[in-house]
């Protein structure tokens, strides 16, 4: 089979995706919304919780955890279509088409990246406004963060879609990765607040993929200078493979019966 | 010599303990429209959707045009085209959307997929509804956009998973014109259905289908010339009662039947015997109203082969 045909398939199999996703705009936004005023609920209200000792500008370093919850968002919707459509019986359509099944994976998963990317633009003007311009270099960094942070994302959600059909446990299971990657990264609350809470535990929140972004941003638009490049974006690479690996098998494995 | 466009060999499909489909053997050839009679959970769209590469079989194979579904499923994915009993789209999908990205991805240019779709919307009626979303279109208006998906892909064995079901009767006989185009046209159309008066107006071989096993195929004429005694002479006679000796001469031609001043009797090859029976009806002064041949019905081959009757299993 020709290179070519196999592009083709996953291109257009990821721009159905991605025309879904438009339709879907304003329901996302509203998460986004819902999102932001918990944050905003967190710094007004909970002020020991995000110390001001420790965070002089609240505003300034929540902006790049509004890109991660942006890709969170967005990337992760893939998956409920995933769902839905597996339910449906959509898929049966989906996998009778002259497309490869690894095509097929392939584009969902690029669909979710996609997704990802531009409903994140916006906010990465935002922080460009709020923050400080990056430099090429950071931009590139920036960028490639976004990139690897959104198919990690994609491709959990798609996993996670594909490893049961009911609607009920797939929300459940959404919401707890959520938790997982929001609340124990330093997304929200810097280094310092999560040792003082987690404890000897605290190293845990270092491995998430939302710590490794979100350190990323904050480097990349000058928020800090210390911050172990190498170090995150290994980390992000390293769950972008296994995350891409395992909704390849996953979704490939529940495609077909 | 036709070749075979489907070919399927000792196919099982079993879901946990349950078994679809057992030991299915059937040769289709190109360019025939072949019918899967059978009713609902019987194993038609089971086989249907493992020749569409949508599942695999658990044993035997599935050759199509030679390739086989288990080793070159992209292969037959790129010969193949199915319209689903139940129409595969998400609700806030548009037609229009739908059927011009399925266009492109069976193959076309985008400009090329415009026009393919248009032409098919509008041969099926559906362009007045090319903009509302899935969830406002009737029925029968889904299906006709799942088997618009078939005729804008032209593929070389077309699947049509109970095609009419939810349309209406008018429509159903443009459809089924649309149906023999598309084999005129050099497709190999494979139809499941339960409706009896579908297979008879299309379908050129039926193999029936029954608790997931083939329990006959041929012709329609052969299928139903293998009931025996399957034709009914019917006649309608003055008076309210015949003679003795007419009933035992027409006793000797099959079992009767007798309803008031209608009789009926069940023979083989009615057309060579109702010469005769008019003759004795004659010879016994008894006077015809009115006198048929009817061939038995799909159902009653149906009834006949498997004991059951195909309505009431649907």
């Amino acid at each position: 089979m020709e290179v070519k045909e196999w592009i083709r398939g996953a291109v257009l199999v990821a721009q159905r995706d991605l025309s879904r996703f438009w339709r879907n705009i304003y329901w996302l936004a509203g998460q986004v919304a819902m999102n932001i005023a918990d944050l905003v609920i967190f710094a007004v209200i909970f002020r020991g919780l995000v110390n001001p000792a420790f965070i002089p500008d609240y505003i300034r370093f929540i902006t790049p955890g509004i890109l991660c919850l942006a890709i969170f968002i967005s990337a992760f919707s893939i998956g409920r279509e995933v769902g839905i459509e597996l339910r449906r019986e959509v898929t049966q359509y989906l996998v009778s088409l002259p497309v490869t099944r690894g095509a097929l994976v392939a584009g969902r998963i690029m669909g979710g990246v996609l997704r990802g990317f531009l409903y994140q633009a916006g906010f990465v003007i935002l922080a460009v406004v709020l923050m400080s311009m990056p430099s090429v270099d950071k931009w590139i960094l920036i960028l490639t963060s976004s990139f690897l942070l959104a198919l990690t994302m994609s491709s959990l959600s798609i996993t996670l879609s594909t490893l049961t059909r009911d609607f009920n446990l797939q929300a459940a299971i959404r919401s707890l990765v959520y938790f997982i990657f929001f609340f124990v990264s330093n997304v929200f609350y810097p280094e310092k607040a999560l040792a003082m809470r987690l404890g000897s535990a605290a190293p845990i929140a270092y491995y998430s993929p939302m710590s490794m972004a979100v350190n990323l941003y904050r480097f990349g638009f000058n928020y800090t200078t210390s911050v172990d490049v190498l170090f995150n974006l290994a980390g992000l690479i390293a769950w972008a493979t296994l995350s891409l690996l395992f909704a390849y098998k996953v979704y490939i494995r529940n495609l077909t019966r | 010599m036709k070749s075979k466009a489907v070919e399927i060999v000792n196919f099982t499909k079993k879901f946990g303990d349950f078994t679809a489909v057992d030991n299915l053997n059937l040769e289709i050839y190109e360019n025939e429209v072949f019918g899967l009679l059978g009713p609902n959970g019987s194993g038609k769209t089971t086989t249907l959707l493992t020749i569409a590469t949508v599942y695999k079989p658990t044993s035997g194979d599935i050759y199509v045009f030679g390739h086989s579904v288990t080793r070159e499923d992209y292969v037959v994915r790129k010969l193949v085209g199915i319209a689903f009993q139940e129409p595969k789209a998400m609700w806030i999908d548009k037609p229009y959307d739908l059927l011009t990205w399925h266009a492109r991805i069976v193959g076309y240019s985008m400009s090329d997929a415009k026009k393919i779709v248009r032409e098919v919307m509008e041969l099926l009626g559906l362009w007045e509804h090319r903009n509302k979303q899935f969830y406002q279109l009737s029925g029968g208006t889904r299906k006709k956009v799942e088997l618009a998906k078939v005729l804008i892909q032209k593929p070389r064995v077309a699947i049509l998973d109970e095609p009419t079901a939810q349309v209406d009767v008018l429509s159903k006989h443009a459809l089924w014109d649309v149906i023999k185009k598309l084999r005129d046209e050099g497709t190999t159309v494979i139809i499941a259905t339960n409706d009896m008066f579908e297979a008879e107006r299309v379908c050129e071989k039926i193999a029936i289908i029954y608790k997931g096993k083939l329990r006959a195929m041929g012709t329609i004429s052969e299928l139903k010339d293998s009931i025996p005694r399957g034709d009914v002479i019917e006649i309608q006679y003055e008076g309210s009662r015949i003679p003795e000796k007419l009933f035992a001469s027409l006793e000797e031609y099959g079992r009767i039947e007798t309803q008031s001043s209608t009789l009926r009797i069940y023979v083989e090859k009615g057309e060579e015997k109702v010469l005769d029976v008019i003759d004795l009806f004659r010879k016994n002064n008894v006077k015809i109203l009115r006198i048929m041949v009817k061939e038995p019905t799909l159902d009653d081959v149906f009834t006949y082969i498997t004991g059951a009757k195909l309505r009431e299993e649907s």
